[in-house]
């Protein structure tokens, strides 16, 4: 049967259910799920506060790159069935589920846990998604710090 | 020569009042570094941001080697942030 790949940017709710339904198969056992959400009190390093974040992804791009990572999680952990890639953008308050990954299997020893683990690290190395963060002091875009190689 | 689109996102956009896209004479031959250092020239309030910024080439990254041909579409960015 064929392993169903999902990778999507979309300005719609996250919809958990929906998307587990379309990444299992018959012989799905298990699934990981890693989900983001917009924080409202940050305490690591600067403590600030978040009124919301604001998302702009280069679609077409942010999409082929979401393929990539699924293709790198089945060349890792070939056991891995289904796999959903999907980044919310637009304007998102605290609370608000931004991301999600998501990865099945038979069972849960097969490696879902750090497939799932993987693709979130690779999104926020590859995929080209920034947002601005909106504090009650100012606007400011975050930006991260890695910097593809050939061939990423 | 060909006018041609860089796409721009997050603080390049910004940066260049908020527009998507700037256009520029892409001489065949030019390299990703080529275009970065013209882009610094024509549009000063671009300039610091061409020290750190990640290009795109028909949507993978780019070096700054990569010779450039007309057609290509070309984007430029800051390192990502999604999730």
């Amino acid at each position: 049967m064929d392993h169903p790949t999902i990778f999507r940017v979309t300005e719609e709710t996250l919809d958990l259910d929906a998307l587990l339904a379309q990444i299992t198969l018959p012989s799905t056992g298990a699934a990981a799920v890693f989900t983001g959400m917009v924080r409202a009190v940050t305490s690591r390093g600067e403590a600030r506060e978040t009124r919301f974040l604001e998302y702009q992804a280069y679609r077409p791009m942010a999409e082929d790159k979401m393929r990539q990572i699924a293709d790198e999680i089945r060349a890792k952990w070939p056991s891995v069935e289904g796999i959903a890639i999907v980044q919310r953008i637009g304007r998102l308050y605290p609370g608000t589920p931004t991301v999600l990954i998501a990865c099945t299997a038979a069972h849960r020893d097969t490696g879902v846990f750090e497939a799932a683990r993987y693709g979130i690290d690779r999104l926020k190395e590859i995929v080209p998604v920034w947002k601005k963060e909106v504090s009650p002091g100012g606007e400011e875009w975050i930006e991260g710090e890695y910097f593809p190689r050939p061939g990423e | 020569m060909n006018r041609t689109k860089i796409l721009l996102f997050a603080t390049l956009r910004d940066r260049a009042g908020g527009k998507k896209f700037i256009e520029l004479e892409v001489p065949d031959g030019m390299t990703v570094q080529g275009l970065k250092d013209r882009i610094g020239e024509v549009f000063p309030d671009l300039k610091d941001s061409m020290r750190s910024v990640l290009v795109a080439v028909d949507r993978e990254y780019a070096m700054d080697e990569l010779v450039l041909q007309s057609g290509m579409e070309i984007a430029m960015f800051p390192p990502v942030s999604g999730g």
